[in-house]
């Protein structure tokens, strides 16, 4: 297969986009949205498929990727920015993951969105949002990375906002746009620094530029080791890490396969993607990558302690997903690209089947999301009991799913450049990053033993999970039809019916389990020889340092990684153990213990009070200064506005007699016009 | 016998049109009702030979005044618009109502009461005058020539309209079109007395030689009494009445027709000169008549109730935007080819202007045209309240059409305006008084746009009043259709256009005969390289 087919991987989506369009406005054609969508992402991976022999085959170690280009797109002077796409092993990776995931969920969503009003509606914007997003991992510049940055984060706003009758999506869907802003104002700088000083925007122009300054030493000015700096911010408002994180708790107010979609798998981790392609410029400036593990841990352990006191599932999972990208964060920032892009890779399967899985219990429940207001429901949902507990064994690294392979790789790598730098810093992370891991089996398995075990006991939900103007058609989801507003079916909660939801699901919750066993290896071949890697060609002590590790140890006997691995694996053991005693053997222990530790509760449940502090810090404030500004231009500017409007009538009222509609009046308005004309030039010539 | 040859030769085009029209006038008084129906697509066989002749037929070789490209694009412009027109005009005459009962069999046929074959030889005989003009090597050429555009326009106007109004202003109109010739002759008779001859070519030799005030003052009361025609200060107060008293297409046919002999001839009269008129009293009286016409024109655009009105006094601030083009002069030949471009040529940008506007404000009459209001043609902001909702098509004609006046990128009018206040800027190092016109114009444009968007927001905002109904007219549907999208995709396509009008202008220098061998050399470059 022709590596030029990958032009069309972004644009068949785009044109899927269009269709569902079309289906938006023409009512019988709605039922065509979803496999119109589900088959242009579907095609775009098996082109993944297909060329990816293309990108890793060629070369052993060299890290060259491959530039199609589709067309020009701005020449101005020596300014080049092509809309071409760079392929290397990275992007087949990334490409895996959004078309992959991209195809399941979209195909759970063709029947979780079935009989809602905005059905077509949805699709088409998930078409754009594979469209853009294939654009940003496909990017082989700057400029096209920030077009597929600001695309993905607009179609996060639209579905975010995809209930616009809500306020409360309103809002969140503002939430997420502006703060998002903010980080994209820095990644925007970012962008025009790089210009500046490289004269390009093209990864392979910068990659070069950055060797140099790695080849000869030369020192590297302030500005350019700004530009890290700057992207960073970009990075941590898109993927949701300290302090940008907080619209992505409220935009689990759009509908649940986007929630998994865009808010877990893909968009969320494009700013880990970013750091990752662009590791050489990032090492340019020493501090940066070492702020960037700071704050991913940082934020690992902070989202972490909020989620373990959550009551609302979407949100728990929100929060695990922020505490997830902090362990990415942390990967890239000790250089452990691979470990961090699997994370990436191994996160993307299961945190979209906890979304999804949650997905249908809030379809079950009609909306409901609240853990005290549901318990045992395994026998009501047996399917979904299991798979979602595949999803949580993997989130809480249970050892040989997934996620203990990809976690365990990162925080080995924390470990290892600890001990080989005897820095504590890294150690002190390191350890963190071990606590969180406990954290996270505690939280994820306190919900699932809440959900599905104990005693059964259930409320349903307010609303209905689709407008209830919708019910006219069939719902797919329950198989029935259902004629009244008063609908019947959702007093019971049911299982969802294999085909479309529960099988993408069997899909994932396999990827879950066993993308790690079997993938680890082919991901540490695909980072190596990607551009990520000309971190370990550069890096000095590459050879000097493998060979310490081997003798580096934490527990008697075993290597640095195996003792990891038996650390971690004790550690989210004891996590599920502690969960299910508090939360299915002995539950009123656990309310014990929250009342003896009030306080610390009452902080986590309020997250902090982070959005309270916001608000008081930085939204009031700055309503305030707005106000003032309101009030200067009501009175200032506004004057003055309406002065330089009154100029021109006033002087075309002056002028008004002349147009009287007489004859006369108007013969003498000429006649004395060309009279004066005369005059003047006559003056004028002597 | 070969000097009235030669003058034959160029003038073809303009002997078919004056054999349209009798043909015109004979077939409206055809007996039978559906041949004097034939009468408007005859006018256009015409109209359409006569652009093939000026394309294919024979070249005029010498005499001309204008350079011969100029000529040919002023020409086939006249026959391009003159077609839309008259795709507005068609059922022009089926809406008077002795003509219709004559037609309609009601009412026994009489020549006095069936006006459709006057109307369109009139038409055709207007359109042969802007041909004419472009010709001209005479005083007298040029005088009867633009008497040939205007004389038509008066019966015009005043049969257009079953109403009272149509011949007051028909009346106006010809009063004071006839002391505006009156002014513009006795500039005739200053240059014949400076000078002694009335062949163009050689009062040019002339003025190269000598100079003399009476010259200067000739060519000066020679452009402000043709200012009448571009509707420019001190001239312009006829505007507004006619405009409003004719009927739409009429006023269509006079934003355009006159408009564009005027410039013509005020082109030729300036290469009169032994150069463009950087400095000096000539100057001077441009520069007055560009500021006052444009914000004359604007300031009192915003005070009208009247949509026709209010496109009267856009015309005239148009003329005043035009008149910058002009004043700018042709291209600087010290700049070389390849920067300046069509964008230092002020008399490209003229010729581009002048379709650019053409288009623009034809297709806004059109849809005015479209729309009846109890009985009679949509003329107050009340008329087309609403407009959207009924006919979302025509609104979104007049929304193109109107923001192409406005200037609004990436429409038509954006790109004419860039060229004419560009070419302005260009000229800026001959005088400085060039920048503070263009930031009047600048300044004006802006204004405009507050009642170019009444307008839109009458059509899209207003309460639809319920009165308006439509107008059987296609053609005039067809004619609104073509300028909006010509207003559209000439805006972002219209570089033929652009190239077409820079390269007729290429010549135009005025001192091409006399002192300038070493400048036709430079000239080829000059026209491949922009």
């Amino acid at each position: 297969m022709s590596l030029q087919l990958a032009k069309l991987i972004p644009w068949l989506p785009a044109l899927s986009a269009v269709v569902c369009g079309i289906c938006c406005i023409k009512r019988p054609l709605r039922k065509l949205a979803a496999p119109v969508c589900v088959l242009s992402i579907l095609a775009g991976f098996v082109i993944t498929l297909g060329i990816q022999s293309h990108v890793t085959g060629h070369h052993e170690g060299g890290a060259v990727g491959q530039t199609v280009t589709l067309f020009e797109w701005v020449h101005a002077g020596s300014f080049h920015v092509d809309m071409a796409y760079y392929l290397d092993p990275l992007t087949i990776v990334m490409l895996f993951v959004v078309t992959g995931i991209g195809t399941l969920v979209a195909l759970y969503a063709s029947g979780y969105m079935a009989g809602d009003r905005g059905y077509a509606r949805f699709f088409a914007y998930v078409s754009i949002f594979i469209f853009a997003m294939t654009t940003l991992v496909l990017a082989d510049n700057l400029v096209l990375l920030y077009l597929g940055w600001e695309g993905v984060g607009l179609c996060s706003y639209l579905l975010i906002g995809f209930y616009y009758q809500k306020p409360s999506a309103v809002a969140a869907a503002k939430k997420a746009f502006i703060v998002n802003r903010i980080g994209d104002l820095g990644f925007a700088l970012g962008i025009f620094l790089t210009f500046h000083h490289f004269g390009q925007v093209t990864y392979t122009d910068i990659f070069n530029a950055a060797a140099l300054y790695h080849a000869h030493g030369v020192e590297v000015p302030w500005t350019v080791q700004l530009i890290p700096y700057l992207l960073m911010l970009g990075a941590f408002g898109k993927s949701a890490q300290i302090p940008l994180y907080v619209w992505l708790p409220d935009a689990m107010e759009g509908p649940t396969p986007v929630s998994a979609l865009i808010h877990a798998a893909t968009m969320v981790t494009a700013g880990v993607y970013m750091i990752a392609r662009l590791t050489p410029l990032f090492m340019l400036s020493p501090g940066a990558l070492e702020l960037v593990a700071i704050v991913g841990c940082v934020t690992a352990l902070f989202a972490g302690t909020i989620a373990l006191c959550q009551y609302d599932i979407k949100r728990i999972y929100a929060y695990s997903t922020i505490s997830q990208l902090g362990y990415m964060f942390l990967g890239v920032g000790v250089l452990c690209t691979s470990g961090a892009v699997f994370h990436l890779f191994t996160h993307a399967f299961f945190k979209a089947l906890l979304f999804l899985t949650a997905g249908s219990v809030m379809h079950a429940l009609a909306g409901q999301l609240d853990l005290r207001k549901m318990s045992g429901l395994r026998r009501k949902m047996p399917v979904t009991c299991w798979l979602m507990f595949a999803g949580c064994l993997a989130l809480a690294g249970f050892p040989f799913t997934a996620g203990f392979y990809s976690k365990d790789e990162i925080l080995a790598a924390v470990m290892e450049k600890g001990l080989t730098e005897h820095s504590a810093l890294y150690i002190t992370l390191a350890v963190l990053g071990l606590f969180t891991a406990f954290l996270t089996a505690f939280y994820t398995f306190r919900l699932w033993f809440r959900v599905f075990m104990g005693p059964e006991k259930y409320e349903m939900g307010e609303e209905h999970h689709s407008d209830e103007d919708s019910h006219t058609t069939q719902d797919a989801a329950h198989g029935s039809t259902s004629g009244g507003i008063e609908v019947a079916h959702h007093h019971e909660p049911h299982e969802m019916p294999l085909f479309p939801m529960n099988l993408p699901l069997v899909v994932l919750a396999a990827g879950a389990l066993l993308a790690g066993v079997l993938g680890h290896r082919w991901m540490a071949h695909m980072i190596g020889s990607s551009s990520a890697a000309v971190v370990s060609q550069v890096a000095e002590h590459g050879e000097a340092a493998t060979e310490t590790t081997h003798h580096l140890t934490l527990l008697p006997g075993v290597d640095l990684h195996t003792s990891m691995m038996i650390i971690s694996s004790v550690i989210a053991v004891l996590g599920i153990v502690l969960a299910a005693y508090y939360h299915w053997l002995n539950r009123p222990a656990a309310d014990r213990l929250a009342s003896q530790f009030k306080g610390l509760v009452t902080l986590l449940a309020n997250k902090y009070y982070i959005d309270e502090i916001n608000d008081a810090v930085i939204v009031k404030p700055l309503n305030l200064l707005g106000q003032v500004f309101f009030a200067v231009d009501q009175l200032i500017v506004m004057g003055l506005v309406q002065f330089v409007g009154f100029v021109p009538r006033a002087l075309g009222l002056s002028i008004q007699p002349t147009q009287q509609g007489k004859l006369q009046g108007y013969g003498l308005g000429m006649a004395a016009g060309a009279a004066i004309i005369a005059l003047l030039v006559v003056m004028a010539m002597h | 016998m070969s000097v009235m040859a030669d003058k034959l030769a160029g003038v073809w085009p303009e002997i078919t049109l004056g054999l349209g029209a009798c043909v015109c006038m004979a077939l409206g008084l055809a007996k039978a009702s559906s041949t004097r129906k034939l009468t408007s697509w005859v006018a256009g066989l015409f109209l359409l030979l006569s652009g093939v002749l000026a394309i294919a037929g024979p070249q005029p070789t010498s005499g001309l005044i204008l350079p011969p490209q100029m000529v040919l694009y002023v020409k086939l412009a006249v026959v391009a618009v003159g077609v839309v027109l008259l795709l507005v005009a068609a059922q022009l005459p089926s809406s008077w109502r002795a003509t219709h009962r004559a037609e309609e069999g009601i009412e026994p046929f009489d020549p006095a009461n069936v006006m459709r074959g006057e109307f369109f030889a009139f038409f055709l005989f207007s359109l042969a005058g802007v041909m004419l003009t472009t010709t001209a090597n005479d005083l007298v050429w040029l005088f009867l020539s633009l008497e040939l555009v205007s004389l038509p326009t008066y019966v015009m106007v005043a049969t257009s309209q079953d109403r009272i109004r149509a011949q007051e202003s028909a009346v106006k109109y010809f009063f004071l079109g006839a002391l505006a010739v009156a002014v513009f002759l006795y500039g005739f008779t200053l240059i014949y007395g400076a000078t002694g001859f009335t062949d163009l070519s050689r009062v040019q030799s002339a003025a190269a030689t000598t100079t003399s005030p009476l010259l200067t003052l000739g060519i000066v009361l020679a452009i402000v009494g043709i200012s009448f025609k571009i509707a420019a200060v001190p001239m312009h107060f006829y505007t507004a009445d006619v405009y409003q008293g004719a009927a739409t297409p009429v006023t269509a046919f006079l934003a355009f027709v006159p408009k564009t002999a005027g410039f013509v001839a005020i082109i030729i009269l300036l290469s009169m000169l032994p150069q463009w008129p950087t400095h000096g009293p000539i100057m001077w009286l441009l520069w007055i008549m560009a500021a006052l016409t444009m914000t004359v024109g604007n300031v009192m655009g915003l005070l009208q109730t009247s949509v026709k009105r209010t496109l009267a006094y856009s015309s005239i601030a148009h003329s005043g935007y035009l008149l910058v083009g002009l004043l700018a002069g042709p291209a600087l030949l010290t700049s070389g080819g390849g920067g300046s471009g069509a964008i230092g040529n002020g008399i490209a940008a003229v010729l581009f202007y002048l379709v650019a506007y053409a288009l623009s404000t034809i297709g806004a009459f059109a849809v005015l045209g479209c729309v009846q209001v109890d009985g009679h043609e949509a003329d107050s902001f009340d008329d087309i309240s609403g407009l959207s909702t009924k006919h979302p098509g025509l609104a979104a004609v007049m929304l193109v059409c109107v923001l192409s006046l406005v200037g609004l990128p990436p429409l038509l009018g954006f790109i004419g305006k860039i060229y004419l206040f560009g070419s302005a800027m260009a000229h800026r190092g001959e005088n400085p008084a060039f920048v503070w016109l263009v930031v009047v114009a600048v300044l004006n444009s802006a204004v405009s746009a507050v009642y170019y968007l009444r307008i839109i927001g009458a059509c899209y905002f207003g309460k639809p009043s319920g009165r308006t109904e439509p107008q059987h007219c296609p053609s005039r549907r067809i004619a609104a259709l073509v300028c909006g999208i010509a207003v559209v995709v000439m805006g972002v396509a219209g570089n033929r256009l652009v190239t077409l009008a820079r390269e007729s202008s290429q010549l135009a220098q005025p001192s091409q005969q006399t002192p300038a061998k070493v400048v036709s050399d430079e000239l080829p470059t000059d026209i491949h390289g922009g």
